[in-house]
């Protein structure tokens, strides 16, 4: 009998283990805020205060940096006031302006009167003539700016956006609230940028796709942990007139939508804003430019996807990059240093 | 000591239950593809479109006037909307949870859910 | 258990790696299901004639050294599956194996088969923390006792041309 006792006695303990990590329990939430869609997940047992939090959060960011609300410290400061700006958002302008010197203006918080006379702000969308163009394009420069203490001069007609750096900010401090709250594991998608603290609840890996541009599903698998993964591309938003597309993405040089050849820029990084920010610069750089930008970093990596269906992807994600099932109609060159 | 025809009758019968189990778990899910409306983050409307025969359309009214919803077999679309942007019309036809449709002046979400693609990965960049 | 001979446990051994290599062949079938581990337990017609043969005690032995050996070829978590469906047919039989005459073996293979699918479904629902995966029971249940009939003929028909309780050749 004491074989048969053994065996037993093993086979249970053997199952035991395998029914024994129960699934930490997820919270949720999806809330309309920033003028896109927002989920939320956090797990564990503190995840639905967390969660709490984390919304109030946003809608305090919401409330400092919008552009179009009243009342909002980026809406006083467009509208000629001078405004003691809060932490939240000097520290927002203080990273920001550091990114638009850093991808040497690809990236420019001042467009904001070019999109607008694009009608991308209030979707009556035009072609604006190439005088109004110039006329506009003197009055985005971020160079002008200063930022001094709490305080910030903004030059007569300039304006400021924050539409490109604002959701990845708002993901950096949902991560910092999160970490702080003792959750080990949380996703959050802010309108299309996701944004990760820790693995997934059973360990692995979060396992993100990249939309596909051409179509409704995903054109690759990204595994990442604590990471921030955004995506720009020329889908998301454009109109067509007279047969041409006219996309989102504005070149700050030459105030038309970035025509370089990309349309689709991920950007994978520790850092939210920079990830933000970054996939709207790189889009409007082009690949070469993209390419030569990352090699003078090495806190980001980027997945590019070209009209012709190449993507590149730096050396960093080479071992997480994935396409999902059969690699279907792209081709991959991975950059290296 | 049971009979032999006891055991034949016993698993005949288990056979039986069985084999009628499977049919309506294969019948009632032959791919389970849901649809789920929601408008400012309350469920609107859910569309099974795995039952779907023949295309319908529906529209649904929101803040910024109204969507127009086309419903295919397996799949859904927004195929006119009063909104400025005309992002959700752009998007196309849906058949999985992979991207959900979003009118942003809707504030109208329309998500598939069910399919096997939801579990392969646990979000989307875009 | 009685004292073990060394005949007896060289028949054990034997036993073992006929059904370590029906387990092994098996496992290079595909798959019944796209939920991993779930296959046709081909390899109880051994744990069902070990039984019948030799007794409970040497027929958990065997069972337990051909699940262990078999998820170092197969890997992963396929150890827990095979465990659990393992043990819920084990303990089945080992309840039924004194209802049943020697003509009705195929019974406890029948119910023995339908309780390993029952427990390898209840480690999936565990491993996978999807409940739908239950949805699968009714279709592997019914293959259950199709493949459960026909394992179980073959271990009664072992039975019958084999001496019973010990190596052919009989005890010494």
């Amino acid at each position: 009998m004491k074989r048969f006792c053994l065996s037993a006695m093993l086979l249970a303990i053997t199952l035991l283990a395998a029914c024994a990590p129960a699934a930490s329990q997820a919270h949720t939430a999806t809330l309309f805020a920033m003028d896109t869609v927002m989920d939320l997940s956090a797990y564990g047992e503190q995840g639905e205060i967390a969660l709490d939090n984390a919304q109030d959060l946003i809608r305090e960011l919401e409330g400092l940096l919008s552009t179009t609300r009243e009342g909002s410290e980026i809406y006083a400061l467009n509208h000629g006031e001078t405004v003691a700006l809060s932490p939240s958002t000097r520290e927002l302008l203080d990273r920001a302006l550091a990114l638009c010197g850093d991808t040497g203006g690809a990236l420019d918080i001042t467009i904001y009167p070019v999109v607008r006379a694009w009608g991308f702000t209030t979707e009556e969308y035009q072609v604006p003539d190439s005088q109004t163009l110039t006329a506009l394009l003197d009055k985005v420069d971020y160079t002008q700016i200063t930022l001094e203490g709490d305080s910030l001069l903004l030059p007569d007609g300039m304006e400021l956006d924050l539409g490109a750096v604002a959701k990845g900010y708002t993901g950096d401090r949902l991560m910092e609230l999160f970490r702080q709250s003792e959750i080990a594991s949380a996703y959050v998608n802010l309108g299309g940028n996701v944004q990760v603290l820790g693995a997934s609840p059973d360990g692995d890996p979060w396992r993100i796709g990249i939309r596909d541009p051409d179509g409704e599903g995903y054109a690759a698998v990204v595994e990442v942990t604590d990471r921030a993964v955004v995506t720009s591309g020329a889908y998301e938003r454009y109109f067509e007139q007279g047969g041409v597309r006219y996309g989102h993405i504005i070149d700050p040089d030459t105030g038309y939508p970035a025509r370089s050849g990309l349309i689709s820029v991920t950007i994978v990084s520790q850092s939210g804003t920079l990830a933000d920010g970054l996939s709207t610069a790189l889009f409007v750089m082009g690949k070469d430019r993209a390419v030569q930008f990352w090699r003078t970093r090495d806190d980001f990596d980027f997945i590019l996807i070209e009209e012709d269906g190449t993507v590149t992807i730096s050396q960093g994600i080479e071992n997480s990059f994935s396409f999902p099932g059969e690699q279907g109609s792209y081709a991959l060159e991975v950059v290296r240093r | 000591m049971k009979s032999t025809k006891f055991w034949i009758i016993l698993i005949a019968v288990l056979l039986c239950v069985c084999l009628a189990a499977s049919i309506l778990v294969l019948g009632g899910k032959t791919q389970s593809a849901t649809a789920r409306l929601y408008q400012g983050g309350a469920l609107v409307r859910t569309v099974d479109l795995s039952q779907v025969d023949k295309p319908f359309s529906f529209t649904v009214e929101g803040p910024a006037g109204s969507n127009t919803i086309q419903v295919e077999p397996g799949r859904i679309r927004v195929s006119q909307a009063d909104c400025p942007d005309q992002v959700c019309v752009h998007q196309g036809w849906i058949s999985n949870s992979v991207a959900p449709i979003v009118c942003l002046p809707n504030q109208l979400v329309i998500q598939i859910g069910g399919s096997p693609s939801e579990t392969e990965i646990d979000g989307v960049s875009e | 258990m009685k004292h073990t001979s060394l005949r007896q446990l060289t028949y054990m051994a034997v036993l073992t790696a006929v059904a370590l290599t029906i387990f092994v062949i098996e496992a290079q079938l595909p798959a019944l299901a796209p939920i991993p581990g779930i296959k046709l337990g081909l390899a109880n017609i051994v744990t069902v004639y070990a039984v019948f043969a030799l007794g409970p005690g040497q027929a958990a032995g065997i069972l337990l050294a051909r699940v262990l050996l078999g998820s170092l070829f197969a890997g992963g978590m396929t150890i827990f599956y095979s465990l659990a469906g393992g043990l819920c047919c084990y303990l089945v039989t080992l309840v039924l194996y004194r209802l049943v005459s020697g003509k009705q073996v195929w019974v406890c293979s029948v119910l023995g088969a339908m309780a390993h699918n029952a427990g390898q479904i209840a480690v999936a629902v565990a491993i996978t923390r999807t409940p739908g995966v239950l949805a699968y029971l009714p279709i592997l249940l019914v293959s259950g006792i199709l493949t459960g009939l026909f394992t179980g003929l073959c271990a009664q028909f072992l039975l019958s041309r084999l001496p019973k309780a010990g190596p052919p050749g009989g005890q010494p």
